[in-house]
């Protein structure tokens, strides 16, 4: 008797919950590094990822509910990242954001792709906003990655393009590059398009991942090259500690980069810095009044301007928001296959240009624009006098490059 | 030719530097049995020190500021926290300095941001000494060599010519009868606490400005002083010269050869088999150039555990 009361009474709880669970928002979760010696990167990515989830929540939401944010720290690795997103798939989430590092990505990309496999009809995607390498875009694309960010092809062939127009490209480059998946993806651009730049790669070094502290012995290499430009993809200290070391050593090579414009750099590199090229996705000198109220809007949030890989997360995010407005609700609860179709579909207009995604590998056509560190740029970087002067814009179209031929996709039915 | 020239200055102006950052931990392991997790965290604070000293009293004198400041927060961690767990043994000592290192960290970041911060050599001191071919070679560098020499020099007398490195040495083999004859065994090993932990600062005061001044230095500047230590010979400060100098070298000249064992492989008319193998045998020397060390490190532990001149088992 008391055991049938008390069945009797649970068995409505048990479908209040059931019903609550199904009505429940749609939760986003960030699995980034965001702790130890790579935690400023992560925090970068988090604070783009903020913005744009506060943005979508302040216009409603989705399906009437805010969309809810949980981060996660993946302390800077793939084991911890593979653990978290364990945990993130059990706490509901059903949106998976990763920015900081090639190899975490690398991971992510594969465990979604398995979680997926084994449990039909209950699919998370990962929304890629930072990890570069083509591989992901290649051997290990599948349907529920998306990458909002360049790849080694496009920041490259956007360098030589610009750098080759106004004439300070040179016909001797030294590629130099960290010795990893993203590294090793920036030597082989920067190989594969030097007849297109009309220049020879004088020399290629690949070097430990930020464990040198003296470059003297690498820009004596370069030095001795007679290298012109020195194409890199490093980041970090590795990009610091070699253009002080370059400029101490008296080399009038330009480099041309991918992450000049992480903070600290300019900061830090103050004049050795002029002269150098950077391919990023934004910069709103060359957005003119929609790059202005963007950089308004968000630095009166965030405290910062938006830098980096900030900006690049924004748009990937606002992609993300605008497919879910598209997104009808299935018995009050998201899709994720029929988002991951709607995104397929997605064009927006953000204050970088206007992005699409490629429906063949999920690499979204970003816009890029190239600058040059100067004293004439009217933004100027972390303080300092100096900032990124735009020397060349291209659209999302221009800047592409073709989809990889590795990348053979499985899409659900 | 140039090259080797250059090549080589690198290296022994590195290797100088890292002797700057060990000498230090390798004092205090050979005084006081105590191996100090925190020591390039006294090499970071340094740097932050010099780079809040900089604006206010000028380069010089910040660097020698940062120095004694440095000196006072190792005096300090020896009387307030050290002294407290040495009676339960090394495993304590070791576990309190490794904290403190995470501790140093946080509140570097706390403080100063996660980024690097602007310090920088002074306009001054930013000229080339010479130049050879088509490179100059910066005075600053030449600098950094001139003050690590100028130390090794100084501790060298300091601990085998006065009468204060006599007191310092015997306290380390016979507290008890240094006591006895009424020197103070605890002021003695708080001052040798200190002063490594200075000779810490005043590197990081003077390579920060060089290299950069971010929360990350110590991390990256802590994993080679323990192996210069070890490669050294724990203790000893000519093995932790000698190891300094070696790796600098090493490293220096590793970068240049563009060699893999493929290549030596070719003498034997292998070279398609090693290139058909790949991997390992298709590595070029030049990109393991940072991994060097250790692999130095491994042999040496394999050959002679106590270092090149280490007299400790």
């Amino acid at each position: 008797m008391k055991k049938t009361r008390l069945a009797s009474a649970a068995l409505p709880a048990l479908l209040l919950l059931a019903a609550g669970a199904q009505a429940a928002p749609v939760k986003i979760g960030m699995v980034e590094t965001l702790s130890g010696p790579q935690a400023s990167s992560g925090q970068a990515y988090r604070a783009g990822v903020r913005y744009a989830i506060d943005r979508l929540n302040a216009a409603g939401g989705w399906n009437g509910e805010p969309v809810q944010l949980l981060e996660y720290d993946n302390q800077g690795g793939p084991s911890g990242a593979s653990d978290k997103l364990k945990a993130a798939i059990s706490d509901g989430v059903q949106i998976i954001v990763q920015g900081a590092s090639s190899a975490i990505g690398g991971q992510i990309t594969e465990d979604v792709r398995k979680y997926n496999l084994r449990n039909p009809g209950k699919e998370v995607v990962y929304i890629n906003v930072g990890a570069e390498a083509l591989e992901l875009t290649g051997e290990k694309c599948n349907f529920h990655h998306f990458r909002f960010a360049g790849n080694a092809d496009v920041r490259v062939q956007a360098l030589v393009k610009a750098m080759k127009e106004n004439k300070s490209l040179g016909t001797k480059v030294y590629a130099i590059n960290q010795n990893y998946s993203w590294g090793q993806d920036m030597e082989k651009a920067t190989v594969q398009n030097a007849a297109a730049g009309g220049y020879q790669v004088v020399e290629k070094t690949l070097h430990d991942v930020n464990k040198i502290q003296d470059f003297a012995p690498y820009v004596s290499k370069i030095s001795a090259s007679g290298a012109e430009t020195v194409m890199t993809g490093n980041w970090s200290n590795d990009l610091l500690l070699m253009m002080k070391a370059s400029k101490a050593a008296g080399l009038k090579a330009h480099f041309a980069t991918v992450f000049l414009d992480q903070p600290g750099n300019i900061s830090n590199a103050g004049d050795l810095a002029v002269g150098h090229y950077v391919a990023h996705v934004f910069n709103a000198e060359a957005s003119g009044a929609e790059g202005d109220r963007f950089v308004a809007d968000y630095t009166a949030r965030i405290g910062h301007a938006p830098v980096f890989v900030e900006p690049q997360t924004v748009f990937g995010l606002e992609m993300v928001a605008d497919a879910l407005k598209r997104t009808k609700p299935v018995n009050g609860a998201l899709d994720v296959n029929a988002f991951a179709k709607t995104l397929e579909g997605t064009r927006l207009k953000t204050p970088g240009g206007e992005i699409s995604v490629r429906a063949a590998d999920h690499q979204a056509l970003m816009p890029m624009v190239v600058s040059v560190v100067s004293k004439d740029a009217r933004y100027k970087a972390d303080g300092t006098a100096f900032g990124f002067k735009p020397v060349k814009a291209f659209t999302g179209e221009e800047a592409s490059t073709p989809a990889q031929a590795s990348c053979k996709m499985q899409r659900p039915d | 030719m140039d090259w080797i020239a250059f090549s080589l200055l690198n290296g022994i102006i590195y290797g100088l530097l890292l002797f700057m950052v060990s000498a230090g931990l390798t004092l205090i392991f050979g005084m006081m049995g105590v191996l100090n997790f925190a020591h390039a965290s006294f090499y970071m604070l340094g740097a932050y020190f010099a780079y809040s000293l900089q604006g206010v009293v000028g380069f010089v004198p910040a660097i020698v500021g940062a120095t004694l400041l440095a000196g006072l927060v190792g005096a300090g961690v020896e009387r307030w926290f050290l002294r407290r767990v040495h009676r339960y043994g090394h495993a304590h000592e070791l576990l309190l300095t490794f904290g403190l290192s995470f501790v140093i960290a946080e509140l570097i970041k706390l403080f100063f941001g996660n980024y690097p911060v602007d310090y920088r050599i002074p306009r001054s001191l930013d000229v080339a000494a010479f130049v050879l071919g088509q490179q100059q070679y910066p005075a600053y560098r030449l600098l950094m060599g001139a003050v690590a020499l100028a130390m090794f020099a100084a501790i060298y007398l300091l601990l085998t010519r006065t009468r204060v490195g006599i007191v310092v040495r015997s306290a380390i083999y016979k507290p008890r009868m240094v006591e006895a004859l009424g020197h103070n065994v605890q002021l003695v090993f708080m001052g040798v606490f200190g002063v490594g932990a200075a000779l810490a600062g005043l590197a990081g005061a003077i390579a920060g400005a060089f290299y950069t001044t971010s929360p990350n230095m110590a991390l990256e500047v802590g994993v080679m002083v323990f192996v210069v230590v070890v490669v050294g010979g724990l203790g000893s400060l000519g093995g932790a010269m000698l190891a300094s100098l070696l790796i600098g070298v090493l490293t220096s000249l590793a970068v240049g050869v563009d060699r893999s064992a493929a290549d030596l492989l070719a003498f034997l008319g292998a070279r398609d088999w090693a290139e058909g193998v790949g991997g390992l045998l298709t590595l070029k020397l030049s990109s393991l150039a940072a991994t060097l060390p250790f692999a130095l490190m491994l042999l040496i532990l394999l050959l002679r555990p106590s270092g090149l001149m280490g007299d400790k088992d």
